[in-house]
């Protein structure tokens, strides 16, 4: 392997080291600078949490060969402000409150710096265009973009630069704007996630992931890549030294395969080795043997008799059933004006936080297994794993880092079990992280539902009866699916107050991907369905879809179908507000397509369209290249 | 990841020939290196690791660009970003800005390459379509007994399908010859799941000169990507629109001489519901980009909807 002599100028300061031949720029600043603020959210150019200046250009640094660097001027997130400073934009994000989870913001104000230093007068739309190539899935967008106005009206003195300071402290933090006590630590780049700590001695984790959907596991053979120089250890679910299992609610996957594998990208093994490279070398080694078996993909195919099962313990596939009745349905129906049946199909959705899973794990002089992760549910995992390596609570420790985005995809301990085995066996602190394929091919999904509504009412728009019946894919493990079966079951029907229900949400096992929690937890699919009913529901009874929701709405003093008392309600306030801001043009909402009179107002959102330089034609050449 | 035994960035066109020529098999050029990087990854290529990779992107004869008798010389180093902040290559090349802002974005633009985007072939390369309206050559080098040989090949025949082209053992494409549009309204339309960053599902590119009255098509340039293995021009399309009055009678007319372009084994009727509407509004924004806008601009998503 050949290494290149780099010199180059990082942050102000003479850099004089090797690099190896296959590190790109993003794994020379962060390995070996340590310079860490620059992340790395997708390694293929798509996310821009890596956004550095090369020569006064922004680009992107996993796309960049370090070899390209070689000579160049860097700039990175830890050079924009004077220690212990921050820019003005810094500032910006900082009281607008455009860091949430942090992990896109240092290539956000990167890209951000960029964006006014290509154009100090930039408008919305430019600064849109600008930041195009930085994905956020936290903010919706909105408050950075705040920020980087904000900025460039304080730079360009329209605003006095007392327009950064945070709000007055106000008598109450209720109603007040508060400043996140984390931003700044976010905006500079300065905080730790999981993947940026390294600890002497680290070894580096790789994972053997199933290439089949459904098969008995014959045999592992790790003798050649155990024998392989550098590698420290491989593990399998032979090294669980406990009761294997974990789960938000059943705690049926094991920590990796254990004579079977469910789903494509389930773990097999796992080595740590001195370094990511020699560690992926030997996965290569590994010898798995699979015996294929049957494979269900459908959720409702799991569910016919004769379907391949997934878990002995479950011979009907079913991980959870919740049935709802209330009233009588059948009378509901007889007793309507207009019956309304139609299905709805949601697909599964990935988290894409930007930070993908990343975690450390070292036994400690005391002989604690401590795993410091960004999981959403640390007491639980800790319990989890005290039973699986078979450890008294107090010798399991868990560190909570920070979560860049988790939206409840970080619930789930899917790799923390093999970072604690490997460091018991090697001795040594193990460092997992995640590629965005792994993140996206072994992690859990929303909840894909098929939703069938059946719904009476009558010609007032008063719903008689619902009939629901979901059935959710839950993929080869039970994750959260039990409770996001209950959710969805709970708000099935919506904020409506009817009289008589029959509710059925199924989460059944397939060999898909595991769904998981996702935010909303289930309601997400039943309301799509539900909403989209009563539109089509006020499209055949000339309604106006606002009147059909007043007609049926809960008021205060109401109680759900699973018996719970509402004090009080304020649906009524929301739709109306709806209605104004809108500026909603009443009467039902078929009857007039294209002519709406409520479109294209001020305050709509307009699309986005690119062009906005070339529009203003602001961007004049200074620095003209002819050969 | 993508590895290598030797990572080479030659100064000077010789020096690179000679690496090249001389590259064990396996080995593999690049400029800005914006493709290979995420293409040497899981579910692509996989990790790679190549004998030698060459990096040409120092290499100061294929930098920059030089406008010779009505033609437009584009270096293989060039990238896509200077389309949008060089002046002269927008007088030049009106069409080109658009197509730049379309593609990728800002970053990666400050690194990509035209060259490298035609010659990967990709049929959904946005750079390609629009070298082929404005006639493009490739310029090609190779080493023939210790000096530099010279070929040139229309781009139409460069490209054979998806990621096929005419370059042989040894060569590198070294520059893009164009003619040069100025006096031209340019235009680039795409499709895509998002409007930064996305492969294009369909391109196109709309390139117009009227006459001095404005009244009537002096010339027209129509090229599609995206709807089959490679680039077409519409050159039935263009034939109809010249001497044509401009109107929106004209080009609803001449869309109708389009026939049946795709060519592409997935999603087929979408393509081809698209392309109709695609040449309609490269016509028009290039009309606008001459200052004639037969539509305001909000009619434009309602009038382009095929029905």
């Amino acid at each position: 392997m050949s290494s290149l002599d780099m010199e180059l100028t990082v942050n102000g300061r003479a850099v004089k080291r090797p690099a190896k031949a296959r590190m790109r720029l993003l794994d020379f600043l962060r390995d070996e600078l340590n310079l860490t603020g620059t992340k790395e959210g997708c390694g293929a150019g798509e996310c821009g949490t890596c956004s550095v200046f090369v020569d006064g250009k922004l680009v992107k640094s996993c796309l960049m060969p370090a070899a390209k660097a070689n000579g160049a001027t860097i700039e990175t997130v830890e050079g924009l402000a004077k220690r212990g400073g921050l820019t003005y934009l810094q500032q910006a994000f900082h009281k607008t409150g455009a860091s949430q989870c942090g992990y896109c913001i240092p290539g956000m104000v990167m890209a951000a710096t960029g964006a006014l230093r290509e154009n100090p007068h930039a408008g919305l739309d430019e600064i849109k265009e600008r930041l195009g190539g930085n994905i956020c899935r936290c903010t919706g967008y909105s408050k950075i973009f705040e920020a980087v106005e904000l900025a460039r009206d304080v730079m360009n003195g329209a605003l006095p630069v007392t327009a950064l300071d945070g709000p007055g402290a106000g008598a109450s933090y209720i109603g007040n704007n508060v400043r996140r006590l984390d931003a700044p630590s976010k905006v500079t780049g300065a905080l730790k996630y999981a993947g940026d700590m390294v600890m002497p001695g680290m070894l580096h984790m790789q994972v053997l992931r199933s290439p089949v959907a459904h098969a008995l596991i014959k045999s592992i053979d790790i003798s050649e890549a155990e024998a392989m120089p550098g590698v420290e250890c491989v593990i399998t679910a032979d090294d669980v030294p406990g009761e294997d299992g974990f789960g938000v609610f059943v705690h049926d996957q094991p920590i990796m395969a254990r004579g079977r594998v469910r789903y494509v990208g389930e773990a097999i093994a796992a080595v740590a080795a001195v370094d990511v490279e020699t560690a992926m070398a030997a996965l290569g080694k590994i010898k798995v043997e699979y015996e294929n078996l049957p494979a269900v993909f459908d959720a409702e195919a799991a569910m016919a008799s004769g379907a391949p099962v997934l878990h002995d313990y479950a011979p009907d596939n079913i991980v959870k059933h919740i049935p709802i009745r209330k009233g009588d349905v059948e009378a509901g129906f007889a007793d309507a004006e207009l019956v309304v049946e139609q299905s709805y199909e949601t697909q599964p959705v990935e988290h894409a936080y930007l930070e993908p899973e990343a975690g450390l794990a070292y036994v400690d002089h005391d002989g604690v297994v401590t795993v410091i992760s960004p999981s959403q549910n640390i007491t639980h995992h800790r319990h989890m794993l005290a039973k699986i390596i078979d450890r008294p609570i107090n010798k399991v420790r868990f560190i909570m880092s920070p979560v860049g985005g988790g939206f409840g995809g970080k619930e789930d301990m899917i790799y923390q079990g093999m970072l604690a085995l490997a460091a018991m066996k090697s001795g040594l602190p193990v460092r997992l992280v995640f590629t965005r394929e792994e993140s996206i091919i072994s992690t859990a999904k929303r909840h894909p539902a098929r939703i069938t509504y059946k719904m009476g009412l009558k010609n007032d728009g008063r719903i008689t009866a619902v009939e629901f019946r979901m059935i959710s894919d839950g993929g080869a493990y039970g994750l959260s699916t039990e409770g996001v079966m209950r959710k969805a079951a709970i708000l099935s029907c919506g904020p409506y107050d009817i009289a008589n229900v029959k509710i059925d949400t199924h989460g059944v096992y397939t060999n898909n991907t595991p769904s998981g929690a996702f935010r909303t937890f289930g309601a997400m699919q039943a309301q799509f369905a539900t909403e989209s009913h009563l539109d089509i529901c006020a499209g055949k009874l000339g309604l106006d879809p606002f009147e059909i929701r007043r007609v049926n709405m809960m008021r205060s003093g109401a109680s759900t179908h699973t018996k719970q008392k509402l004090g009080s309600v304020s649906l009524g306030l929301a739709l109306e507000a709806a209605e104004k801001a809108s500026g909603w043009e009443s009467g039902p909402s078929v009857a007039r397509g294209g002519v709406r009179g409520d479109l294209g107002r001020a305050g709509n959102r307009e699309p986005c369209t690119l062009g906005a330089r070339i529009r203003t034609s602001h961007d004049v050449d200074t620095k003209e290249d002819i050969a | 990841m993508l590895n290598c035994d030797q990572y080479l960035m030659p100064e000077t066109l010789e020096e690179a020939l000679a690496q090249w020529v001389g590259a064990p098999e396996g080995s593999r050029l690049l400029a800005g290196g914006t493709d290979i990087l995420p293409w040497a990854r899981e579910g692509r290529a996989g990790h790679m690791h190549l004998p030698a990779i060459i990096d040409i992107s120092r290499v100061k004869e294929l930098h920059g660009y030089d406008v010779v008798d009505g033609r437009v010389r584009l270096g293989a180093n060039l990238v896509f970003q200077r389309f949008l902040t060089s002046e002269s290559l927008r007088h030049h090349l009106p069409c080109m800005p658009h197509c730049a802002v379309w593609f990728a974005d800002d970053q990666i633009r400050e690194q990509a390459t035209l060259v490298g985007n035609i010659v990967n072939a990709s049929p959904a390369a946005d750079g390609t379509p629009a070298i082929f309206a404005m006639n493009g050559t490739v310029e090609i080098a190779r080493l023939d007994g210790g000096s530099v040989a010279r070929r040139s090949v229309a781009i139409g025949d460069f490209i054979t399908g998806p990621g096929g082209t005419t370059l042989e053992a040894g060569e590198i494409l070294t520059a893009v010859a164009c003619d040069s549009m100025a006096g031209y309204g340019g235009a680039f339309e795409k499709v895509g799941q998002r409007r930064s960053l996305v492969i294009s599902v369909v391109c196109a590119v709309g390139l117009v000169k009227l006459s001095p009255d404005k009244k009537t098509f002096a010339d027209v340039r129509l090229a599609m990507g995206g709807i089959g293995p490679v680039p077409i021009r519409l050159d039935a399309v263009e034939a109809f629109l010249k001497g044509q009055p401009v109107s929106r009678k004209s080009i609803l007319a001449a869309v109708k001489t389009a026939g049946d372009l795709v060519r592409s084994r997935t999603r087929r009727e979408y393509r081809s519901e698209v392309i109709r509407g695609f040449i309609e509004r490269a016509v028009e924004d290039a009309l606008a980009d001459c200052g004639v806008a037969l539509l305001p601009p909000e009619m434009k998503e309602a009038v382009h909807v095929v029905t």
